[in-house]
């Protein structure tokens, strides 16, 4: 939906306009399935594996977004979207590059505020590689169940309410009392003229 | 032209006008065929059948066409200073089947519009005229809800009772009765009770994104069972490329491609295009011919002009506690219609509803305000189950320059030209925003939230497609008649969205129901007439 979207960072989506979000419409990836990697040797997975857990860190009871899956479920994608496979395959190319220039040691190997400083230097250069890794992180980590379960004990967020439901409350019709005796609000009109305010 | 018609009626469409007209003149006795452009969908693979179902509401199942790509879907592209991002679903029961449920009757004011408030255009015909058909299509779908609200004419009981209003109702309620304000539980196309074979509604919430129970009113589950019980032939996957007229300018029916890519005719004595806001005018633009060469059923100039969206915004309040904003119907707490109507101490003309929503889901909330890295999990936990949203809607006037055209730059698998919209909010309508969200404002400060936010006017919401065919009593300045019947077609029928002649400040599937259950009716009362066309068989 439109308010996923960051205000100030909204795009209208256009058939004439390329863009991740439109690209991966008929990519169906379930979240949490088990899966290995496809597209990404496994320098590279490593690599998109860390940025991912630097994108969301651990915290709490809630893991981070690379031991849920997210960077297998990115390399999921862009193996049922070609079209967006070089992007992918070049920014995590280059945050390597960053890292070897920045701190002379692969991003891996890197510490968590070393990792963030290199992803903002990466999302200044490349912005919309990031914002895809970053859009797909989120996706990753937030329909798993694991991560779902956790906010619940923490935060009381039912993440599997769409799956149970819940019991119907009935309303309590005692709280119109007072709106059930104000007067019309309407524009009462007959034959084009208005009757009554 | 000796072939025999394959039906009495032909509808094109199968959504929310389309499939109440089939399931109405079929019930009646007629003899019809829809064909409907995209498929039934595979209920399995509604999002909400899965625990991922935010992710899935992203990809295959999102609300832009341009996004899902499903193979009925046709290119949209988006243009002018307030680009429409447009949510529409091709398939049986069209774009309800990604509706929240909210279900309102216009007011008696809508019809109005010009002699009240001398804007907009008057609709051919009061609100007494539909009420009657507002009631039919509420029994029909089973709405839920409570009659007596003093923001409306009096009305029928509603067949089913509101749904549960959550803490997140409780503190709206306790808002507007703090601000002095009308409220009314939200009535919504939701059976809260077990209804005409259908399942009572278990508060799965989200509702846009399927549901999975049945409970929550779509078309192909009110109309569509009925309609293909009572014989209507139904083919999905027909993709229409034109309709088809005789020599006497009469409409014969419409040439298609079925679902395995074999050109084929429909014909009937009388043909209904119920394509929705941007597929009608398209189907009408693309039936050009030399007798029609600006388009069918465009005389007037006016298919495709007029395009209305409504005014529309979010504001979401921050609370201290928890506020359960996983629990119930997207849409079903309550609402205000406090500025409905016209106050000539607003500086603008018409008004605006706020509706109560619940909390935003975890990866919505999360693409909303959550930053990457370190303060990423602050931010969210700071929100997360501590929010309550108020849906604002607001009239938008019509104007020409806001429009559909085709576009034939962007082509559809059987070369037929995708469409590009304009639309620009005008003077009156930025200041109605700017006045409902700081009502929004108010109301979520008085329920106790410590911050609100809101979403301005931008992106323009494409969920309400209208006005694109418009009714009215003028050749001249309408595409339709007070029926719906083309001014230029004798029996040819808009019977959608497209042919509301303004947008009210309400959600309109209600109102396109009721208009196209009193569209049947008309032709079904009025077959002698198409009895004496060549190709009629209207019994």
């Amino acid at each position: 939906m439109a308010y996923d979207r960051k205000q100030g960072e909204h795009q209208v989506a256009q058939s004439s306009r390329p863009d991740y979000r439109l690209e991966v419409g008929r990519a169906e990836v379930p979240v949490g399935a088990p899966r290995g990697f496809v597209v990404l040797d496994p320098a590279r997975a490593a690599t998109l594996r860390a940025w991912t857990a630097t994108l969301i860190p651990k915290y709490g009871r809630r893991p981070d977004a690379g031991s849920v899956g997210a960077a297998e479920y990115i390399d999921a994608t862009v193996h049922l979207v070609p079209s967006i496979r070089p992007a992918l395959i070049h920014a995590i190319d280059e945050v390597e590059r960053l890292a070897h220039e920045a701190v002379g040691r692969a991003f891996v190997e890197a510490d968590a505020e070393e990792r963030e400083g290199l992803l903002r230097r990466l999302q200044a250069l490349d912005g919309d590689a990031f914002s895809m890794v970053s859009d797909f992180t989120y996706e990753a980590y937030y329909g798993h169940p694991d991560v779902l379960t956790a906010i619940e004990a923490e935060n009381g967020w039912r993440g599997n309410a769409p799956m149970t439901g819940s019991s119907m409350t009935a309303f309590d019709a005692s709280r119109l009392e007072r709106v059930r005796k104000l007067p019309p609000r309407y524009r009462a009109v007959e034959s084009s003229r208005e009757v009554k305010g | 032209m000796s072939r025999q018609p394959d039906a009495d009626v032909l509808v094109i469409g199968s959504g929310a006008a389309g499939a109440a007209i089939c399931s109405r003149l079929a019930g009646r006795g007629a003899k019809v065929v829809c064909l409907e452009q995209g498929q039934w969908v595979d209920r399995t693979r509604l999002p909400k059948s899965h625990l991922d179902w935010e992710v899935r509401g992203r990809r295959y199942w999102a609300a832009n066409p341009n996004v899902r790509r499903w193979p009925a879907d046709y290119p949209v592209s988006s243009e002018g200073r307030d680009p429409i991002d447009i949510y529409m679903y091709n398939a049986v029961g069209g774009s309800q089947i990604g509706f929240a449920g909210n279900y309102w009757r216009m007011a008696p004011s809508d019809f109005k519009v010009h002699s009240l408030d001398g804007v907009g255009a008057d609709w051919p015909f009061d609100y007494e005229e539909l009420a009657p058909y507002y009631a039919i299509n509420e029994a029909e779908v089973g709405v839920a809800g409570l009659a007596g609200d003093p923001c409306g004419p009096p009305r029928e009981d509603l067949p089913n009772p509101p749904a549960p209003i959550g803490r997140p109702g409780q503190l709206l309620v306790n808002a507007y009765e703090k601000l002095g304000w009308y409220w009314w539980p939200t009535e919504q196309a939701i059976t809260t009770r077990a209804y005409r074979g259908r399942p009572a509604c278990d508060n799965r919430g989200w509702c846009t994104f399927g549901c999975p129970q049945g409970s929550l009113s779509t078309a192909d589950l009110t109309y569509w069972p009925g309609a293909l019980e009572n014989g209507v032939d139904l083919r999905t996957q027909a993709r229409v490329r034109e309709i088809v007229l005789g020599d006497d300018g009469r409409a014969l029916g419409a040439r298609y491609y079925d679902q395995d890519g074999v050109v084929r005719e429909a014909r009937a004595a009388v043909t209904v295009v119920a394509c929705g806001g941007l597929g009608t005018p398209r189907l009408l633009l693309m039936s050009a011919s030399p007798s029609h060469p600006e388009g069918l059923a465009n005389s007037s100039g006016l298919v495709g002009k007029n395009l209305m969206v409504h005014v529309q915004s979010f504001a979401t309040g921050l609370f201290e506690e928890p506020v359960d904003g996983w629990n119930g119907t997207w849409g079903g707490t309550v609402s205000t219609r406090q500025f409905y109507e016209t106050d000539p101490a607003r500086d603008y003309v018409r008004g605006f509803i706020m509706s109560g929503c619940r909390g935003w889901s975890p990866l919505n909330l999360a693409l909303q305000i959550a930053p990457w890295g370190s303060g990423h999990h602050h931010a969210f936990d700071e929100r997360i189950n501590h929010e309550i949203s108020l849906y604002l809607c607001g009239e938008d006037l019509p104007q020409e320059s806001n429009r559909v055209e085709l576009d034939w730059s962007h082509l559809d698998g059987f070369g037929m030209p995708g469409v590009v919209t304009h639309h620009e909010l005008n003077d009156n309508s930025r200041r109605l925003g700017r006045d409902m969200i700081a009502h929004a404002h108010q109301v979520l400060e008085a329920a106790g939230a410590k911050s609100v936010r809101d979403f301005g006017l931008a992106p323009i919401w494409g969920w309400h497609l209208l006005g694109t065919a418009k009714m009215g009593e003028d050749p001249r300045t309408s595409v339709a008649d007070r029926f719906n019947r083309a001014h230029d077609v004798p029996n040819l029928f808009i019977a959608d969205g497209s042919s509301m002649p303004t947008s009210a400040g309400v959600n309109p599937s209600a109102t396109i129901q009721a208009l196209a259950l009193r569209c049947a009716d008309h032709i079904w009362e009025s077959r002698r007439d198409y009895d004496s066309g060549r190709s009629s068989q209207i019994r």
